[in-house]
Order: structure tokens, then sequence, then C-alpha cells
């Protein structure tokens, strides 16, 4: 078991690396979609597609290099996308409906907002103040979810 | 008639293949290497780097469970807030286990690595934008974050999860698309309609 500051530490090293990537690539997600959906460049889109393909092939190397992960179903060989094999295994069904709600509003907000929750932390680095304040109202955000919804959400999980 | 010219006949009768030139392209279609454009494939690049970044965080340090959990905009930055705020308050809001006893800096990481390669190379500045209304950007962010907690990841994460083969991480990434197609079916009609 590792440390827990080593933890900490690793979210901020991934996190910085990745970040600084973000910031050369001007890599997102939605803006990635809007613009192939808008002007048909694919540019932003091949990052969406690389999260993909990158995942599968970290999944598989990890799990022939002995990495403990999640679904760790096939230790030493090699597998891709383990989780197939479960199929929509959801329980209660109630939040697949409120999870696909919550992903269509996000998209589009998100639009709105020119760019993925990624893009707004790297816009935020590089000294963007809608950025910046995005991030405020995120923090608020969470902090409303907590007190307002998510108390909601569970009485309406355990009911289901 | 130009085409019956003797001189432009006469030309065509004398014409000889020019070899140097034909042998120099010969000679590139045999030395062509293919070239990979960094420059044009960093998003993709960036793409892969997280993906294998996410796996190897979530194998060798231990950030999981649940699944996919190495990097994500949405979940990560509502740890770090709930985490903060129970410390602080004393509450007990829900926090993914592997983070009730760390902080998860991911978001921390994103703004500082972000702010390093924007001061390297110098396009650090404070400006405004990309919304112009700073309470509109303030709204935004709140209702994103309240709307994405309901799934529970951002985009990124569901990308992840979806390449784990979570059959709800491949419907969820549909209804991504079709916020974004929705988004901008709604801008072009009201660029429409202004003009």
């Amino acid at each position: 078991m590792l440390a827990s500051w080593k933890i900490g530490l690793a979210t901020l090293v991934i996190g910085a690396i990745v970040g600084y990537l973000g910031q050369r690539s001007r890599f997102c997600t939605i803006s990635g979609i809007r613009d192939f959906f808008l002007v048909k460049d694919s540019y932003r889109l091949k990052g969406l597609i690389g999260i993909v393909i990158g995942g599968v092939l970290g999944f598989a190397l990890v799990n022939k290099f002995g990495g403990s992960l999640e679904y760790f179903s096939n230790p030493g060989g090699w597998e891709f996308m383990p989780m197939l094999r479960n199929g929509l295994d959801v329980a209660p069904a109630i939040l697949v409906p409120i999870s696909a709600i919550g992903a269509f509003l996000m998209a589009y907000f998100s639009v709105m907002a020119e760019g993925c929750p990624f893009r707004q932390h790297v816009m935020a680095g590089e000294g963007r103040s809608s950025g910046i304040i995005y991030i405020i109202g995120l923090v608020a955000g969470v902090v409303f979810y907590d007190i307002a919804i998510m108390p909601y959400l569970q009485t309406l999980t355990v009911a289901a | 008639m130009e085409q019956n010219n003797p001189s432009r006949i006469a030309r065509v009768l004398k014409w000889r293949p020019n070899l140097r030139l034909i042998g120099g392209r010969v000679r590139s279609w045999v030395m062509w290497r293919p070239s990979i454009k960094l420059s044009g494939n960093l998003a993709l690049i960036t793409g892969i780097t997280m993906g294998v970044l996410a796996a190897v965080v979530q194998a060798y340090f231990g950030v999981q469970p649940p699944a996919g959990e190495g990097i994500c905009a949405i979940s990560h930055p509502a740890d770090l807030v709930n985490w903060f705020v129970d410390k602080i308050a004393g509450t007990n809001y829900v926090t993914h286990d592997v983070f009730v006893t760390v902080p998860v800096l991911t978001s921390v990481g994103f703004i500082l690595g972000s702010f390093v390669a924007a001061v390297r190379n110098k396009e650090f500045k404070f400006r405004s934008g990309p919304v112009r209304d700073n309470m509109l950007a303030f709204i935004l962010g709140f209702l994103i974050i309240n709307v994405g907690l309901l799934w529970g990841s951002c985009p990124i994460r569901t990308a992840i999860l979806a390449s784990y083969g979570m059959w709800l991480a491949v419907l969820i990434l549909g209804m991504i698309v079709l916020g974004v197609v929705a988004a901008c079916l709604y801008i072009k009609w009201k660029v429409r309609r202004a003009s």
C-alpha cells in the first residue's frame, strides 16, 4: 500500500504533465467534437480519439507488466477492453438516464463555455479571466451539489 | 494557326526527356520516408499520453477504485473541494475512498502545468475571455460541475472508461456528442436569426 502523500504527489505530477501538454496542443474534448461538426477540422478530435487509443494501450501494457488495475482479470497476459464482458451493468438502473442527461447538459454548457472542464483549467493557467472565474464557479458548484443535489440523489437511488 | 505552326511541331519532334529531372524524381520516390509532423498531431499525442498515464497512475500509484480514476477534471476537483470542506467545516461529504486521507491534486497540476507551459513559451498574460461575460463564466462553471457530477466524470475520464470497454461510458460519450451537436445547432440557429 502506497503512502497517502505519494498518491497526492502522483496526481499532482500527472496533472502537471497533462496540463503542460494540454496547453501546448490546445487539447479540448468538447471543442474537438464542435470543430469537426462545424468546420470539419479534426485536429482536436484526434485528441479524444487518442485518449481511447492510449487507454486501450495503457490498460494492455499495465496488465502485461504486472500492474494492479480494477477489472484486472488476466494478469500477465494481453487483454484489451476487459469491461466489455460486463455489459450495461448499472445498479440502480435509474442512474443510466440521470447520467445520460447529466452528460448531455455538461456537453451543451461546455460548448457555451468554449471548452471542456480540462480546457478551462488550462485556460486558467494561461491567465484567461473567464477560465479563472469558471474554476471559482466550479468550486461553488461542488458545495451546492453536496448540500442540495447529493442528498436528493441518494434518496432517489435508495428508493430505486 | 498555332496548332500548325512548323516551329512548334519541330520543337515537339526535337523533344528529349530530361533524364536528370526524371532521375531526381525517381530518386526522391525511392528515398521517400514517412514523416510524422509532431505539430499537426500534438493533440493526438496528448490524448494517447493521457490514456497511458491514467493507466499508470491507477496501477502503480493506487489512484483507484473506481475504475478509470486516473485523470478527471470533474470528480477530482470535486474530491479536492470536499476534502478541504471536510477538513475545515468537519462535514462528511462524499469523496472517493482513495482521496479521503490525501487531497487529489490533479486539477492543481493541470493549472500548474499549463502555467509553466505558458510562461516558458511567453504566452502567459492576464486577459479576458474566451467567455465575454465573467458572470456567465461563473454560472457555467457552477452548472457544469453540477450536471457533470450526475455522471461523475469529465469527457476525458469518460473516454478512458470507454477504452476499458465500459458500455455505459460508450453511451455517455454518445450523449456528449449529442450535447455538443445540439449546442452547435442552437448557435447556428441564433446566428442565422440575427443575420
